[in-house]
């Protein structure tokens, strides 16, 4: 198991969500290795969003299986939710709490050890130290999603969820948001799904395509460029998407 | 691996219940309308009802010739008994899909509710016509009727609740635990003339039953035929759903 | 730009997690309800609408019972009237108890923590139980003065406490499971009276008798109060300890 979990952080065999006639995610398997930044695209209801949800654990698969860094997400979802973080377009953050109430909240239920010293090194990282003992409901949204990122790494996941992370963000919060990704990138493993074309082929190592619930392209980028896949993604997926 | 769990048996429209269904129908609709007539004809009055000469009853005055109308007892008991039993389905059904996440037993859910539904509407209504003639009023805050009053919204709850939101899965759930938690309110109804024994209602359901065997036998007769009409209407309103669902996968296949 | 801690030091996702000690469930209902109560405090929200709102309440009893004067008897009133305020007050509180936790997604944020799903609902049906409680220590001496005060209630008056808790447990622990469906519904204030009245209605009922018994007294008090407080009681374990057991299909769904 230590062995598979660092040849690949997340590996997905068959996995199947359906419910009575409708599949939203149709025998998906794909595997990436530890370190790697996977963006998943597809038109609206190709299943992004639910396949997310499935290995974040937030939802449950019909069939199949889902590994992350060697943890069954099926039988083991606690333990698989000490690695797992999300940074997605709802904040996630209380805002009738302070800053520093909000972190600290997150870190107590992880059971972080030093939950204290630890929230304020988050709050340092994301440049929020000035501002903790103000209620989130005062932030701007790029302050509010720079607070969500540190939110969501507090536990220093080794996964990191992006659920279309730019929705309602101005192009220099986007900017800002980036540089933080960069830096915490490493060695963790990222999962995005985007709307946005551009943005997320830029981002990634590899690229899986999704078209009503199954798999229709999956590849490591190096091998394209954006034109290229822009072209692939239009005809795989049809037209007037891309 | 997880691939390799007994796949779960799922209800299925066809095969010999649904051959049957019809013939149960009129079997049970016919049973329960020959026992109807026969209490008018045939059985003698309920012993433990009748009253000498004149009586007070709740505001009332009641006589022997009043006591005939007991005989729609024939009618409302069976019927409101079916409802229960059909809720009790429910939540048989909720645990059931709790349990596998299948969405074939949340349909069977809602189709016995539904057949739940409409034999407590019926027994509402047997039950009014009663109170009327026997109390002269057209409600009164009777436990019994109360309970029974509360159960009949929490089933149109179930309803409303299902038609509140959108995603399939989510709707199923909580029609599951709402199904199973109104089903805590059905022993709650059956009982509470036990619990309040100076109730108008009887306690029916008893070893030392106070009911002649002649009537008994007609009560039986009666009971058995409403359970054969609630069968008989559950097979056939999940054929029909089972089939419109089923249509409705050969579509979206066609899309694609 | 920034230097996001742990990530440089960290070579393995699984050494990071010794600074990690899964804490006990009670840590985490601690948790999530000192973050409840630390918002109410801060906002202080629910307990000013549900306030005003009963306020409001036992105004609208004053002119409703404006005309009957001294031709009716309060005393065997009281109970009912107690109740109704309580029952529509709570109504306004759970409809709101859930409103944050959805409005930034919070709830999901929680969910992604790995921890007990029926901890959550103990900590928010905790949290809503003490908001109900203190409305109603609130509540309750005004109801007495508004609508007592002309008469004399039984020297048991002070037993209404009993039903008073009995009853509130049960309309926080089937209130919360209830709220968790309807914040995901379509016409949410509505739906959430739709479910919730029926199902507390033996519940209430129970509660009435009990605290009229004990504000009319009189010889056959606690031939009513006892049996019925232990309805009440009967009730709320059953179903408590349902929405317990249910309430993680209810969240995770």
């Amino acid at each position: 198991m230590e062995k598979n979990a660092a040849t690949s952080a997340i590996k997905v065999v068959k996995l199947t969500k359906t419910f009575g006639n409708r599949k939203a995610v149709d025998n998906v398997s794909f595997a990436i290795p530890q370190g790697a930044f996977l963006s998943i695209f597809g038109p609206n209801g190709a299943g992004k969003t639910t396949l997310l949800r499935v290995l974040s654990t937030l939802s449950r698969a019909t069939s199949g299986s889902a590994r992350l860094l060697g943890i069954d997400i099926k039988q083991e979802p606690d333990k698989a939710r000490d690695h797992i973080g999300l940074i997605s377009h709802n904040s996630m953050l209380y805002p009738d709490l302070t800053a520093e109430e909000n972190l600290l909240f997150v870190a107590e239920l992880y059971g972080i050890e030093n939950a204290k010293d630890r929230v304020l090194e988050m709050l340092d990282s994301v440049e929020l130290k000035h501002r903790r003992h103000d209620v989130v409901r005062t932030f701007s949204r790029g302050m509010t999603q720079r607070l969500s990122i540190a939110r969501a790494l507090i536990h220093d996941p080794a996964i990191v969820f992006l659920d279309e992370p730019y929705s309602g963000l101005d192009p220099h919060a986007v900017e800002i948001f980036d540089g933080l990704i960069e830096a915490v990138r490493k060695d963790r493993t990222f999962i995005m799904v985007s709307h946005d074309l551009r943005k997320g082929f830029d981002m990634c190592t590899h690229a899986l395509v999704l078209s009503k619930g199954t798999v229709v392209a999956f590849d490591e980028k190096n091998s394209l460029d954006f034109s290229d896949f822009s072209q692939l993604y239009a005809q795989t997926v049809g037209m007037g998407v891309a | 691996m997880s691939n390799t769990k007994k796949a779960v048996k799922l209800p299925e429209a066809g095969g010999i219940f649904d051959k049957i269904a019809p013939i149960a129908l009129l079997t049970g609709a016919l049973l329960a309308t020959l026992g109807f007539i026969l209490t008018f004809t045939i059985a003698s009055l309920v012993p433990g009802a009748a009253v000498n000469g004149v009586e007070l009853i709740g505001d009332q005055m009641v006589s022997n010739k009043l006591l005939l109308s007991q005989n729609i007892f024939y009618f409302h008991v069976p019927v409101a008994i079916a409802s229960m039993l059909a809720l009790g389905f429910t939540a048989y059904y909720g645990i059931r899909f709790l349990m596998t996440k299948e969405a074939r037993f949340d349909t069977c859910a809602k189709v016995v509710t539904e057949v739940a539904l409409v034999f407590i509407i019926c027994t509402m209504a047997s039950g009014e016509l009663w109170t009327r003639f026997e109390w002269g009023v057209w409600w009164a805050w009777e436990p019994r009727l109360t309970t029974y009053l509360i159960l009949m919204l929490l089933v149109i709850g179930y309803f409303i609740l299902r038609n509140a939101i959108d995603d399939p899965e989510r709707r199923a759930s909580y029609a599951a635990v709402f199904g199973i938690i109104t089903f805590v309110d059905v022993p709650i109804c059956f009982m509470i003339t036990r619990m309040i024994p100076s109730s108008v209602h009887p306690v029916v359901f008893r070893t030392d039953s106070g009911m002649p065997p002649d009537r008994l036998v007609l009560f039986l007769i009666c009971f058995f035929g409403m359970l054969l009409i609630a069968f008989a209407l559950y097979r056939l309103r999940f054929r029909q759903v089972r089939l419109a669902e089923r249509v409705a996968a050969l579509k979206e296949q066609l899309d694609d | 730009m920034a230097n996001l801690p742990g990530a440089t030091g960290s070579t393995n996702a699984v050494s990071t997690t010794s600074a990690q000690v899964r804490p006990t469930g009670f840590h985490h209902y601690l948790t999530l309800l000192k973050k409840d109560l630390t918002q109410e405090f801060r906002t202080k929200e629910m307990l000013t609408s549900m306030g005003i709102y009963s306020l409001l309440v036992l105004i609208v009893f004053g002119a409703a019972l404006a005309q009957t004067a001294s031709s009716f008897d309060i005393l065997q009133m009281g109970g009912g009237l107690l109740w109704v305020l309580i029952v529509f007050t709570s109504l306004l509180g759970l409809n709101r108890s859930f409103s944050h936790e959805k409005e930034n997604g919070c709830l999901e944020g929680v969910l992604l923590i790995p921890l007990d799903r029926s901890v959550i609902f103990l900590a928010k049906a905790s949290s809503n139980l003490l908001f109900l409680l203190a409305v109603e220590i609130m509540v309750i001496p005004l109801f007495y003065f508004f609508f007592l005060t002309t008469t004399t209630p039984a020297e048991t008056f002070w037993m209404i406490v009993f039903p008073l808790l009995v009853g509130t447990i049960g309309v926080a622990g089937i209130g919360t499971l209830l709220s968790t469906i309807t914040i995901n519904t379509r016409g949410k204030d509505v739906m959430l009276a739709v479910l919730f009245i029926p199902l507390i209605y033996p519940l209430l009922y129970a509660c009435v008798s009990a605290t009229t018994a004990v504000i009319v007294g009189g010889e056959w008090t606690m031939d009513v109060y006892l049996p019925a407080l232990a309805l009440a009681g009967g009730y709320d374990v059953i179903m408590i300890l349902l929405s317990w057991v249910l309430y993680d299909f209810v969240i995770s769904a």
